[in-house]
């Protein structure tokens, strides 16, 4: 125990890079994102039965549970309960009335959480992947007197279901059923549980079984087949099954949406009612609305939607004689539409959100309650774009009869998550950016304009960059009245040291970069690295069917432009600043082709193969056995600002820096081993690789490049000569180890990528971490003066932390003290153990979940490097891996330099009299 | 359906558990507080990882572990844990039965170097650990302190010669004549000053006579 603490407390003396106390919360921001919430798995609900506050609670497309405060939109606290994100996924989340826990299901696992801390109370593992979970809410006094229990439907080679413990997780009953019926979905009344089983018929229709079981024994009770012999032709126009409402039903159409078909489930009779169309577009959707609870009045909405328009009609459910009865018809209006459902006792009522309005009406009758215009939900979207409700769930607040507030959180088709009051927004969640696949910084477009107005004037003949020159003057006068409104603001601001940095247009640090992040669902979403707080705009750029997927890589080729590459489309542009699109024929460098072959390599069917103008390069074939498992170049944009290393004797150690470098990994899933090459990308060379056994392949393999050094990390098995745990590898390339020698390349004038015989000498060190890393980046600053720091991603964590290159320097002296030379160059001895100093974590507190990527990119100042990860959190934040050399940081306090000034000031006045007598008494007075 | 749950019975019966739980201690005096994102991660042979959330009761669970040894590794936003090796191995004579053990480790170690053990237990073991230090984030400034800024030699060195070059006259003003008169005696018969003193001599040192030979 004692080693890694001795190390801990050696690396704090050394006062590492950390995130200073008033620079957290300030300097950096982060989105702690869900995702898009599902409508199924998304409610109002106390986590104390005792009070009356409520939280929204949601298991998002990205496998992500959480409860949301409705007063802010802060996320109370959330678990992850997929690691890989998987786009339409199959989950649910209910929460039984009074309950302290919320119940999820998702995969395979039943877990319940307390609903107000997100601590897990059991976890239940089915046989097969789920297909439903309810709650069971029993009347009769069977319930058990602590927390409800649940039912879950497995399905899988051997489908059941199984009820559960509320308080345990242990499984009370578990009923299989013999034959091919494949499970849809389970259900519960107050009296029996339903189990409704998808029967394939001989057509390849399918039929709707419902079997009926016993609460408590779990024994089948009755089984019956619901619709008719060729009605389904799928499982997909099913609308819906309830649960958990006083008379549960299901609903089905038929595949042209003309005609609905209820079961009261438990009955025989089906009641059939006619779809009527509104207009000439045919029903695309169909969706039912009821309340969960038991005794809730037993009526339901259903909800029709076409291209253009929807509509909803509310049905009653006569529980006597099990008849179901159209009530009333709320009217069709255009746009999207999302309707929720809000209970107080047994009353119900429904409330309906569209693009300009809020309305709630009881179920009872369709005499409006309370309407509410909406005049905006205040979120950015595409130009012509209009913002349309996805889905909806809303909390009714009811004084006497009338309805005296409404809280709904709706989704949009922008993907942001809105809180709406009253028809006016409270918050939005930008869940949108929760599926970010690929991001990058961009300059600004008025910076780049600005630019380029100063280059014309440079290469521009005198007179007439002159008149060019007066022009942009006159156009800047006319902002000058904007400036003198806001010059007292801004000394005041100055005083204070509350500057904001400004907006955009007047960045002088380079803080305000653009941020382009393209999503999964096809968004390309802008935010300002300087002010992040807002959506700069959010619009959407590939249009995916459900189902869809596409791979975009999003870069800025120059600035004030952002690109976008996928399979569909190359290079289509988008001006930074504004999101418009810009319409450019695609640039044809006609001197690059002459000048300078490119070597394109990619990986091709397992194997790296390199092409020079479509002919082979070279290739590189992974040992019998091993698949490629990444590929790391070194960044284009990698500016180094020296070409050696100098020691603390001032001799200079030269760095191998070659433009053409890649870090390759290779894994063998039988003899579980691990190697790493680094390439040279031009002629294929092999200039350095290592082997690593007991390798845990399932673990992450994370690997980096850049300027003259490498590292990678791993999880490798206990063997003879290493410990078992997590390691990090640092590797340096050197011309030569023999200071102020540079080899063979001293000796040649030339140098050619294609023909170079010289090898580096490589150093390397291995440090064992506390925690994998999933992620590797490495800081960038303008001019590469500036210190790197290793960025890296602990998902264990929950964390990003930046390790300077000191401390993972494979020139640290092993198994002896530095010499004094070494001690001037900053080295210090080595020690196997690394522990991240909580001081290097980006995120300080913070906690930043599901981090795939991590983007960086140089301000304008260099010390400072601006860095941005995303996954499903949103984490930005700025770095300065050598401290703020260039520019005054917090610690300086200009209250007291401006206090300094004044009290000299003072002094002067008050002494100069002094001091003018006593030279006038030393004249003329005479001891 | 019971065939199923019976061997369903006996998988489980046979897999050895383990159960954490987290006591109060000095760095971490309730453990209730511990975020829901302390989770619990059991790294075995290549490919095996078993996670486990933090429960209600501030424990952490893991049900049926196969045969193996495990290093056991306790992440949480505000706190560090230390690392646990965690043997599960079959009873060398009972057939169905599993031995679970628990030691503390040290990274950076080799894998046999084990610590103070945690427990050991047939099939099932609970032991329970405390948090080993808490996280400090945030580098606070060297901020303007005014005591420290008074401590430093050079200030004082300053503030003593001041009050030498103020504060000197001022006493000799003030003092009576008598004393002034003796005062002035001792200056000059000291070592340093008067007609005879070190300085003085010095001062009159007669260099050309001296490298003249003169004596």
């Amino acid at each position: 125990m004692r080693v890694p603490w001795i190390a801990a407390t050696f690396f704090l003396a050394r006062s590492a890079l950390a995130v200073f106390a008033d620079e957290a919360w300030n300097v950096d921001y982060h989105y702690a994102l869900l995702g898009l919430p599902k409508q199924s798995t998304s409610f109002f609900h106390q986590p104390n039965p005792s009070s009356r506050a409520s939280l929204i609670y949601t298991l998002s497309e990205e496998g992500v549970l959480g409860a949301v405060n409705p007063r802010d939109g802060s996320v109370v606290w959330r678990q992850l309960l997929l690691s890989e994100a998987l786009a339409y996924n199959v989950s649910f989340l209910r929460a039984g009335e009074g309950q302290d826990t919320v119940i999820s299901g998702i995969g395979s696992q039943v877990a319940a959480w307390s609903a107000a801390d997100g601590r897990q109370a059991w976890i239940l593992d089915t046989a097969g992947p789920l297909q439903d979970v309810e709650i069971l809410e029993l009347s009769d006094g069977r319930e058990t007197a602590g927390a409800k229990d649940a039912i879950a439907l497995s399905g899988g080679e051997h489908p059941a279901v199984v009820r559960i413990d509320g308080t345990s997780g242990a499984i009370k009953w578990q009923y299989q059923w013999d034959g091919v019926d494949q499970p849809y979905q389970v259900s519960a009344s107050t009296t029996e549980v339903f189990a409704i089983l998808l029967h394939k018929t001989l057509l390849g229709y399918v039929k709707l079984k419902v079997v009926s079981l016993d609460p408590v024994t779990g024994r089948k009770t009755d089984e019956h087949v619901v619709s008719s012999e060729n009605e389904l032709a799928s499982a997909e126009t099913i609308v819906s099954v309830g649960a958990n409402s006083a008379s549960p039903i299901v609903a089905w159409t038929n595949s042209a949406h003309s005609v609905l078909k209820v079961n009261i489930l438990g009955t025989k009779e089906i009641s059939s009612f006619n779809i009527e169309a509104h207009d000439s577009h045919a029903v695309e959707r169909v969706e039912i609305h009821a309340p969960y609870h038991t005794n809730s009045l037993s009526h339901f909405l259903v909800h029709y939607e076409t291209a253009t328009s929807h509509w909803a009609d509310v049905f009653h459910i006569d529980l006597k004689n099990s008849k179901i009865e159209k009530a009333y018809s709320l009217p069709k209006m255009t746009g999207k539409g999302a309707f929720s459902t809000g209970t107080s006792d047994a009353n119900v009522f429904f409330t309906r959100v569209t693009r300009d309005q809020v309305m709630t009406v009881s179920s009872a009758s369709h005499g409006v309650l309370g309407r509410w215009a909406v005049a905006g939900f205040g979120v950015a979207a595409g130009p012509g774009e209009s913002v349309e409700p996805v889905h909806a769930v809303s909390e009714v607040s009811i004084k006497g009869t009338s309805v005296s507030a409404v809280r709904s959180a709706v989704l949009l088709s922008t993907g942001d998550w809105v809180l709406l009051r009253d028809g006016s927004p409270v918050w939005n969640r930008p869940e949108v950016l929760a599926s970010t696949v690929s991001a990058t910084f961009a300059i600004p477009a008025e910076v780049q304009e600005f630019v380029q107005q100063l280059e014309a004037e440079a290469h521009g003949n005198p007179i007439s960059a002159y008149i060019h020159r007066v022009t942009r003057h006159l156009q800047d006068l006319q902002k000058l009245p904007a400036i003198m409104a806001s010059l007292p603001q801004r000394i005041v601001q100055g005083f204070l040291g509350t500057s904001a940095d400004g907006g955009i247009a007047s960045d002088s640090f380079g803080f305000h970069q653009i941020i382009a992040c393209a999503t999964r669902d096809g968004r390309l979403v802008a935010l300002d690295a300087g002010n992040p707080d807002k959506v700069l705009w959010n619009q959407q750029v590939a249009d995916l069917q459900l189902g869809q997927t596409w791979q975009p890589s999003v870069s800025s080729p120059e600035g004030g432009i952002i690109e976008i590459n996928s399979k569909a489309s190359a290079g289509v542009r988008y001006n930074a600043s504004t999101g418009e699109q810009l319409f450019s024929i695609l640039p044809i460098d006609e001197t690059a082709g002459e000048v300078a072959l490119p070597v394109k390599y990619a990986i091709h069917k397992g194997e790296l193969d390199a092409t020079v103008d479509t002919k082979m390069a070279w290739h590189f074939t992974p040992m019998s056995g091993e698949r490629i498992v990444s590929l790391v170049p070194r960044p284009v944009n990698d500016p180094v600002a020296s070409i050696g290393k100098v020691l603390g004797d001032r001799r200079v150690l030269y760095k191998y820096l070659d433009p053409n470098l890649a870090l390759l990994v290779t894994a063998n899933d039988v003899t579980k081993a691990a190697t790493f090459y680094v390439l040279n990308t031009i002629s294929g060379a092999i200039l350095y690789s290592n082997v690593h056994s007991g390798v845990d392949l399932g673990s992450p393999i994370s690997s980096m490049l850049s300027e003259n050094w490498f590292a990678y990390s791993f999880t490798a098995e206990a063997s003879a000569n290493s410990p078992k745990g997590h390691q990090l590898v640092a590797g340096e390339l050197f011309e030569s180890l023999v200071a102020n020698d540079r080899g063979p390349l001293s000796a040649s004038a030339n140098y050619s990528s294609m023909q170079t015989g010289t090898e580096p000498f490589t150093l390397a060190q291995t440090y064992q971490i506390p925690e994998p890393i999933s992620h590797m980046a490495v800081t960038r600053t303008r001019q590469g003066i500036t210190s790197r720091q290793l960025l890296a991603v602990l998902a264990d964590s929950s964390a990003i932390v930046g390790i300077p290159y000191g401390v993972i320097d494979p020139r640290r002296p092993v198994s002896r003290d530095p010499t004094k030379d070494e001690q001037m160059e900053g080295l210090v001895r080595y020690s196997p153990v690394l522990d991240f100093d909580p001081k290097w974590y980006l995120n300080h507190q913070r906690e930043i979940v599901g981090i795939k990527d991590v983007v960086t990119s140089p301000a304008l100042l260099e010390s400072t490097s601006l860095v941005f990860a995303y996954g499903l959190d949103v984490f930005g934040t700025r770095l300065s891996p050598s401290f703020s050399f260039d520019v005054l940081g917090k610690d300086f306090n200009k209250f007291q330099m401006l206090a300094t000034v004044a009290a000299l000031a003072v002094a002067t006045f008050v002494v100069a009299p002094l001091v003018a007598r006593k030279q006038v008494n030393a004249r003329w007075q005479f001891a | 359906m019971r065939s199923l749950l019976t061997l369903l019975c006996a998988t489980l019966a046979s897999a050895a558990s383990l159960n954490i739980a987290i006591l109060p201690s000095l760095h971490l005096p309730n453990p209730s507080l511990l975020p829901p994102s302390t989770h619990a991660v059991l790294i075995g042979p290549p490919g095996v990882r078993y996670d486990a959330a933090l429960r209600r009761d501030n424990t952490l669970k893991f049900e049926a572990l196969p045969e193996a040894s495990y290093l056991l590794t306790i992440y949480s936003r505000d706190h560090f844990f230390p690392p646990l090796r965690v043997d599960v191995s079959k009873v060398t004579d009972g057939a169905e039965q599993q031995t679970i053990e628990a030691w503390q480790t040290f990274r950076g170690n080799e894998w046999s170097n084990k610590g103070s053990p945690y427990g050991s237990g047939t099939d099932a073991l609970s032991i329970q650990i405390q948090a080993s230090a808490q996280k400090e984030f945030y580098q606070t400034r060297g901020g303007f302190d005014m005591l420290g800024f008074l401590k430093s030699p050079m200030i004082l060195m300053g503030l003593v010669s001041v009050v030498f070059i103020f504060g000197l006259p001022y006493i000799m003003d003030n003092m009576d004549p008598e004393m002034k008169q003796e005062f002035e005696e001792m200056q000059k018969k000291g070592p340093l000053t008067g007609s005879q003193g070190a300085a003085t001599q010095m001062q009159n040192f007669d260099v050309a006579g001296w490298l003249a030979g003169k004596k």
